[in-house]
């Protein structure tokens, strides 16, 4: 493929890739993004492909492997277009059917399709369905069209249109004044104002600058970042290609984890492409604007994220954060003037420049703009990737979007903003969601993760695991954050044991305290918020563990035990937590089952076995008791039946 | 050959460029630091005059009108083998000095430069020379050869070894020094053996070893031997070998030029790398936050239990380790295990048994 010389090339490619695409009357597009991977998606398209060959349809229907749809719960899905039929959980079996009565009839197959339980019926169109029907998609929108290794889907819809008009019609200040005249607030965590980062590196001395990506995306529980980039790789680029001209910048990177190998590839597809068709490189689309992009694996350390440990890694040192008294937009990357920007705040780019402003401040709150993808996880029906514009409140998202919490559990909290961020419980979900209202609740907006914990999850559990991940994640380089950690950590631990101590609450308080205000980069500083706000919403039940021993939640192994009640079991014992248990702890006694409570892990293995019909293992408060790791020993002989 | 004429056209350095004032500049350079220099304005004149002259190090300048300098590169390489060529250009991308580092350059010098670093770059590129020319009459010299002879004395194998590390190392050390080299890298061989449990014969440790060195240099080309790429060298190492080898790490600290401990520094910071041999399969079990609301401690206490291993520990016959990971990013299957590239929702205790034991049954690795 020529270099495109100008936006008028652009243009005719453009045409050309729509008309290829409407050549065929259907396609049935497979998500292969890394979730429905996983239910066994490549498996599924491949088997569509046979079946096309199979029966000499080629001509009438394609099919399109695209990123991620966000709905990962129900996959491997399935949208065939141009109905907008919309199949969930597909096996390859279902293939031939679906072929037969969907895509060359007129059918709809009844069992694939969403049922909606709170009507009891079953929704053939992927819009109406409830997880998409709230939302307002614009970033992911085009995740569900295109083949993410395909430069020429995505000019199909409307791909690098921002660049040209920028480049012909818009100086690089006209740019700039456009992204600043949004209010897009970086997507990252902190909500740091876009436009004023770009400008500061725009007016920082030194040259060459530098642009960057940031996919480190550590939040455990949030994915957004990774689905955009496998998904759509394309628009982050065009974002960033954008961002580039704005700034004068001559060199990108994209910093991408090591556990997003998927991502990695399409991004570095993504790159292959744009410098093919001279959207990368010298002269783009002819312009005098020259520009390339490289891309960087992590290799798995949370504080990389942070974005002068990040520019530490690019250079090729340990990933640690480095005093930032000046700024790194205008000393970063080799100590020129540098901008970094999440995935998803490049992604915003193209769409603000090519709509206007005008267009992005209509969308969200007063502080906030725009629409926000969070990654609705934990404890709730329908897990997936949500986009929402700005200022929707929680109980929209959890409830609306999310259909609420499975096996009719009562709702606790939800956490958002990650390893920084905090627990909101009930009494707020009528919070709405910005950067500022969250901020206020003590929580943060963070990455956008969202995970919700229903009754039987712990918070003193919940908090020690955010702390444990820290400090486990801390570089160490400053003592607060480093010894302050570890502090939290020996004091949740006694506490989550059943060894609490009085006082032991108001000592994390303290802690906390100097840790917010001494510790080095923002990873110290926010560290201790999971602790404060579970703390603030539910101290009771720290209490509980401290002064009754007791976890309310029934969630900390060392204070429950698990027990088969007799009169509930079968006759005669079915056996199935006998054979789910990994350490052979569960043993027939005078033709009962019986749990050794002295090689139990409490793995709850049984426990998710008994058939609920039963339901005879269950979870009880038990006192603390002595933890015993499996000794792979002969049973008691007693014992033996 | 008449050793006559062979004296009188032998030069050090042949300077192929088009620019006349850069090449006066090279040769007085080179002069004044010992060594016969001889210009030639085009590729296929210096061509012919490598082919006369047999120098020690050819400088080339990529763009040059007619015949280029990849051109040139890749016909010296075949021409001439024993020359040692080195780029300089104006127009250095990292891209070209891959490429060019990639057919034979043994080193990439951007426009303009100092003296001293042309001197130095020339001075490195005759001793290599020198080892090749040595090498190939060595290996002339055993043409006929009969089947390896058994290692008779101490450092027999070790001399043996010599001509390929010595291009390896390219540093244009003395004999002595190589075989402090070598001495070291036996001693390393044997930890390594012993570090994976492995009884091996002195020769097949060593020859292992250099193997892997060759592996990494490989790798380490693949990045124009770019000390900023220390992270994805090692990332590169990791993969290939699935742990980081204290004989690979000293050698691509060396290879880069840089510290030790620069190197360890890093080798230890980051959760992808290990320092500790690992098995072929990996069980990573995700602690994400989503995955431990649903129970990822659970799973993992079970993992636990039916490998007998703890999180980081490998089992003795290198077939799985077992890991814990922060997010794998697929929080709708929670709570999920990763084992190798495939991603397993909650298995359960016959699940798990018929992977493990799956694993089992495949052949020890063999190294060859």
């Amino acid at each position: 493929m020529p270099r495109l010389k100008t936006p008028a090339d652009l243009e005719s490619v453009r045409l050309e890739a729509r008309y290829e695409r409407q050549r065929k009357p259907a396609c049935i597009t497979v998500c292969t993004g890394t979730g429905c991977c996983a239910y066994g998606a490549e498996a599924l398209a491949g088997a569509f492909e046979n079946e096309i060959e199979a029966r000499g349809v080629g001509h009438l229907v394609g099919v399109r492997r695209t990123g991620c749809h966000g709905f990962c719960e129900r996959g491997p899905l399935v949208v065939i277009q141009p109905k907008d039929i919309c199949y969930i959980h597909a096996q390859a079996k279902d293939v031939p059917e679906i072929i037969e009565k969907t895509v060359l009839g007129n059918d709809v197959i009844e069992r694939l399709l969403y049922l909606d339980e709170n009507t009891g019926k079953r929704i053939s169109s992927a819009a109406e369905i409830p997880f998409y029907k709230h939302q307002n998609r614009i970033l992911l929108a085009n995740n569900v069209l295109i083949d993410a290794n395909s430069i020429l889907d995505y000019f199909a819809v409307g791909g690098y249109s921002a660049l040209a008009k920028a480049l012909t019609r818009m100086t690089p200040e006209a740019v700039l004044a456009e992204v600043k005249e949004s209010n897009l607030r970086g997507r990252g965590g902190a909500g740091f104002p876009t436009g004023r980062k770009w400008e500061s590196t725009r007016n920082a001395p030194g040259s060459p600058k530098y642009v960057i990506v940031n996919c480190d995306e550590g939040d455990p529980g949030a994915y957004m970042d990774r689905s955009l980039l496998e998904g759509n790789p394309h628009s982050v680029l065009e974002g960033l290609i954008l961002g580039a001209y704005a700034i004068g910048a001559s060199k990108g990177y994209i910093y991408v984890r090591q556990e997003y190998p998927l991502a990695h590839r399409h991004a570095q597809r993504a790159i292959e492409q744009a410098r093919e068709y001279g959207l990368l490189g010298e002269n783009i689309l002819g312009s005098r604007f020259s520009f390339d992009v490289a891309i960087h694996r992590g290799a798995g350390a949370f504080v990389s994220g942070e974005s002068s440990a990040l520019m530490n890694a690019i250079e090729g040192h340990v990933g640690e954060p480095r005093p930032k008294y000046i700024h790194t937009s205008e000393k970063g990357l080799w100590g020129k003037p540098t901008t970094l920007n999440n995935v998803e705040t490049w992604a915003n780019v193209p769409f603000i420049v090519n709509r206007g402003s005008q267009w992005f401040r209509t969308l969200g709150t007063e502080g906030s703009k725009g629409t926000k993808i969070f990654s609705l996880v934990g404890k709730v029906r329908n897990s997936g990737l949500v986009e929402v514009p700005m200022g929707i409140t929680l109980r929209d998202i959890v409830f609306k979007i999310g259909g609420g919490l499975p096996d009719g559990k009562k709702f606790k909290a939800v956490q958002t903003g990650g390893p920084s961020g905090g627990v909101l419980p009930e009494s707020m979900l009528d919070l709405p969601v910005d950067f500022d209202e969250l901020d206020k609740a003590g929580s943060m907006m963070g990455s956008g993760g969202m995970i919700v914990m229903d009754e039987d999850t712990c918070m003193v559990d919940t908090a020690r695991y955010y702390i444990k991940f820290l400090a486990h994640e801390s570089c160490g380089k400053c003592v607060p954050c480093r010894e302050g950690l570890r502090q939290l950590l020996a004091i949740l631990d006694r506490i989550a044991a059943g060894d609490g101590r009085e006082g032991d609450i108001e000592l994390i308080e303290e802690l906390s305290h100097v840790m917010e205000v001494a510790s080095l980069c923002a990873l110290g500083r926010t560290a201790p918020f999971p602790v404060r706000s579970a703390i603030r919403h539910f101290r009771a039940e720290f209490e509980a563990h401290i002064r009754e021993k007791r976890c309310p939640a029934g969630a900390c192994t060392a204070l429950i035990q698990y027990e088969i009640d007799h009169d509930k079991c079968s006759h005669p014992p079915c056996g199935a937590c006998s054979r789910a248990c990994a350490v052979d702890a569960i043993q027939k006694v005078d033709g009962a089952f019986v749990i050794m409570q002295d090689r139990c892990i409490k793995c709850g293995a049984c426990y998710t076995a008994c058939p609920t019909r039963f339901s005879a293992v269950r979870k009880i408060q038990a006192a603390p008791v002595e933890w015993h790791s499996p000794v792979p020993s002969s049973p008691n002989p007693e014992l033996r039946a | 050959m008449k050793n006559t004429t062979e004296e009188r056209t032998q030069l050090d350095v042949v300077v192929i460029d088009d620019e006349e004032l850069f090449t006066e500049g090279c040769r007085q350079t080179l002069e004044m630091g010992g060594y016969r220099a001889a210009v030639a304005r085009d590729g296929p004149r210096g061509l012919d005059l490598v082919k006369a002259a047999h120098p020690s190090v050819v400088l080339v300048d990529l763009k040059m009108p007619g015949m280029d300098g990849m051109e040139v590169l890749t016909r010296l390489s075949e021409s001439a083998p024993d020359t040692v060529p080195i780029v300089v250009t104006g127009h250095g991308t990292v891209d070209s000095a891959v490429q060019s580092m990639k057919i034979g350059a043994f080193d990439f010098l951007s426009k303009p430069f100092e003296p001293e670093k042309l001197l130095e770059s020339v001075r490195r590129g005759v001793s290599l020379s020198g080892l090749r020319k040595a090498k190939e009459k060595e290996t002339a010299a055993a043409a006929p050869a009969k089947p390896e002879p058994a290692p008779q004395d101490k450092n027999d194998l070790l001399l043996r070894s010599l001509g390929v590390l010595g291009e390896a190392y390219s540093l244009g050390v003395g004999k002595k020094e190589l075989l402090q080299e070598l001495a070291y890298l036996e001693s390393e061989a044997k930890y390594h053996a012993e570090s994976l449990g492995q009884v091996k014969r002195r020769e097949r440790a060593i020859l292992d070893i250099r193997h892997d060195l060759l592996e990494a240099d490989a790798i380490m080309d693949k990045y124009g031997f770019e000390k900023g790429a220390l992270i994805q060298i090692l990332l590169d190492v990791q993969e290939k070998f699935y742990w980081l080898p204290r004989h690979i790490l000293y050698w691509v600290a060396a290879r880069l030029n840089v510290p030790a401990r620069e190197v360890y520094t890093i080798a230890n910071f980051y959760e992808a790398f290990s320092l500790e041999p690992r098995g072929r399969h990996t069980l990573r079990v995700c602690t994400g936050a989503a995955c431990h609301v649903r129970g990822s401690s659970e799973l993992l206490s079970r993992l636990e239990a039916t490998l007998n291993l703890k999180p980081g520990e490998t089992d003795p016959d290198q077939h799985y380790t077992l890991k814990t990971v922060h997010c794998l990013g697929c929080c709708a299957l929670a709570p999920v295990v990763q084992i190798d590239d495939k991603y397993y929702r909650d298995p359960g205790r016959k699940k798990l048994e018929q992977i493990v034991n799956s694993f089992k049954k495949e052949e020890t690795v063999c190294r060859d």
